[in-house]
């Protein structure tokens, strides 16, 4: 069995084969700041008061809108911390970051685990070996009611990846790359299990890059098979056993693509789709008017890392603005400690509050109509950063790079 | 179940914020979300302005792809569509469409359907009729599990029958 079909049958209790529909007990149901007060309100109107079906499996994290952006949003999050209190249930306030990541670093997300929640990128999960699905409303009202739901067992898809990156090329230029040949639809209803020996190497940063985009390729579920380092961070916040999760040697995969990445460029993701993707060289001198560093795809601490000594000790370009956001508070307080918060202010950088941030229009920082960013984010649909502005998606490399020159730059040429 | 109605063509990959777009993300009003109902997707002010009660969204491939937003569909049910058909949806989109009982269809020969053309569908057994082209295409229902859910009257209903 492939890692899905091997958490799916321990959850259903009995063997399970792609497309076949199950029942699965929930882990975790999570949600979040917006789609959140959706869930509660349709709890409500069905179930009332009732209790929800276990309060330690429960969580409530704020990342999107915050601190409160007007007055909708206030009596929004008013609601859901009045839920959190009356059903005993764990909120992480606007003081804590993107979602998934607090799950992770909280412990309570580790491999083996069937996480649901209302944000698009839970599967990013994946990157610490367990399942996380994104879902609407109506699912995860259920699932808090009933700490199970119904799954079609997806088939799996292997991406095998060989060769080292050259320097200042990263696993964000590798997941581009992917897109670019596999298409926004080309994990449509799939699960993704990423192996080779380039993978084998990444880091829990670079991990949670490469799952995050599955959801760009429309797959439920993007996995790496956790290695020693990852297992050891999540042992160390969890008082629960912690289990590596692997295929079987003998799984049967959909479809098999081999890639080799020695020779690979930094990759760009053009407007206004995650697969129009060309090396950045191709267009290079595209003048850009901001640069956003940050999302739960890339805004843990090594991404930041890499962009700060980038930027060590210049300035960026004159009229650009750069806008970076840890995506948590561990990964701020720890930014802060090792000096990046210096060298991002010094060059003329933005740092705001962990959380989200630009990955859609509501959030400070938007865009105005014809105006050009690049992002380390995950998607650059029409509108998504405001009416006629156009998105790059990039590596934190290459956003720091063209932060520097004002026009979009290969890392390797400042 | 047969549905009958007037067709509303869309392209592939219409994705979340083209149906809602995010900046209507904290509204929790159902019908207050009705007004944005495809506000961002080509051709899109055209339908708000003119769909009727009963009409039929037909799509290419991926259709609802990107975020968990449920405000989609809320949306677009609420002002009166009746039936996606689709060459394929996006998986969150397809689960919230069953969870609050939005039929849908997958059909790989969308392009053939046009706009304006007027359709009988039965949802049950996938057979689409083109009433306007006289045609009969067979497009694919949704799961047995699915149907159980969506004609218990959507997710939350039916688990409350389960206990």
């Amino acid at each position: 069995m492939t890692i899905i079909e091997k958490i799916f049958a321990r959850a259903a209790g009995r063997d399970v084969k792609p497309g076949e529909y199950i029942w699965a007990k929930l882990n975790l149901v999570a949600m979040r700041d917006f789609g959140g007060p959706n869930v509660i309100q349709e709890y409500q109107n069905k179930f009332g008061e009732q209790p929800v079906f276990d309060k330690g499996k429960v969580a409530i994290t704020f990342d999107l809108h915050i601190p409160a952006r007007d007055e909708k949003v206030a009596v929004n999050q008013k609601f859901l911390r009045e839920f959190a209190a009356r059903q005993g249930v764990k909120l992480f306030d606007i003081d804590t970051g993107v979602g998934q990541h607090i799950l992770f670093e909280s412990g309570l997300a580790k491999p083996w685990d069937i996480i649901v929640g209302t944000d698009s990128h839970m599967n990013l999960l994946g990157g610490v070996g367990a399942a996380g699905f994104g879902m609407g409303t109506t699912d995860i009202a259920g699932a808090m009611y009933k700490g199970e739901l119904y799954f079609r067992v997806p088939p799996t898809i292997k991406i095998e990846v060989t060769g080292v990156l050259k320097k200042l090329v990263t696993a964000k230029d590798i997941i581009l790359f992917l897109l670019k040949t596999l298409k926004t639809d080309g994990a449509l209803n799939r699960a993704v299990e990423f192996s080779g020996p380039t993978i084998d190497h990444l880091n829990l940063a670079e991990r949670i890059t490469m799952a995050s985009m599955v959801t760009e390729m429309s797959g439920d579920i993007g996995f790496i098979q956790p290695n020693d380092e990852i297992l050891d961070y999540i042992k160390a916040r969890t008082e629960e056993k912690v289990e590596t999760i692997g295929p079987d040697s003998d799984a049967a995969y959909e479809e098999i693509y081999e890639f080799k990445v020695d020779d690979l460029q930094p990759q760009i993701a053009c407007p206004h789709s995650p697969d129009n993707v060309k090396d950045v060289k191709d267009i290079a001198k595209t003048k850009v008017d901001q640069v956003f560093i940050g999302s739960c795809t890339n805004g843990r601490f090594e991404d930041l890392n890499i962009a700060a000594q980038i930027l060590k000790g210049n300035k960026i370009k004159p009229g650009i603005r750069l806008i970076v956001v840890p995506t948590t508070m561990e990964v701020a307080k720890k930014s802060l400690k090792q000096g990046l918060y210096d060298i991002f202010i010094n060059a003329g950088a933005v740092v705001t509050n962990p959380g989200c941030a630009l990955c859609t229009t509501g959030h400070p920082g938007i865009l105005a109509p014809g105006e050009v960013m690049v992002s380390t984010s995950n998607r650059n649909f029409v509108g998504k950063l405001g009416k006629g502005a156009k998105v790059f998606l990039a590596s934190p490399a290459t956003a720091a790079a063209t932060a520097l020159t004002g026009v979009i730059t290969d890392p390797r040429e400042v | 179940m047969i549905i009958k109605g007037k067709v509303w063509c869309f392209g592939d990959d219409i994705d979340t914020d083209q149906i809602y777009p995010g900046k209507y993300l904290p509204i929790t009003d159902k019908q207050e979300m009705t007004l944005h109902a495809m506000e961002g997707a080509p051709g899109g002010e055209e339908f708000m302005n003119n769909v009727e009660p009963g009409d039929i969204v037909v799509a290419g491939k991926n259709f609802g792809c990107g975020s968990s937003r449920e405000h989609a569909i809320v949306a677009i049910h609420g002002i009166g569509v009746s039936l996606v058909i689709a060459r394929s949806f996006a998986r969150i989109f397809h689960r919230n469409a069953v969870n609050t009982g939005l039929p849908i269809i997958l059909f790989d020969g969308t392009g053939e359907i046009k706009q304006g053309d007027r359709l009988e569908v039965n949802i049950e057994n996938g057979r689409i009729s083109n009433l306007s082209q006289n045609k009969v295409y067979q497009g694919i229902a949704i799961a047995p599990l699915e149907m159980e859910i969506m004609k218990a009257g959507g997710l939350l209903d039916y688990l409350k029958k389960k206990d």
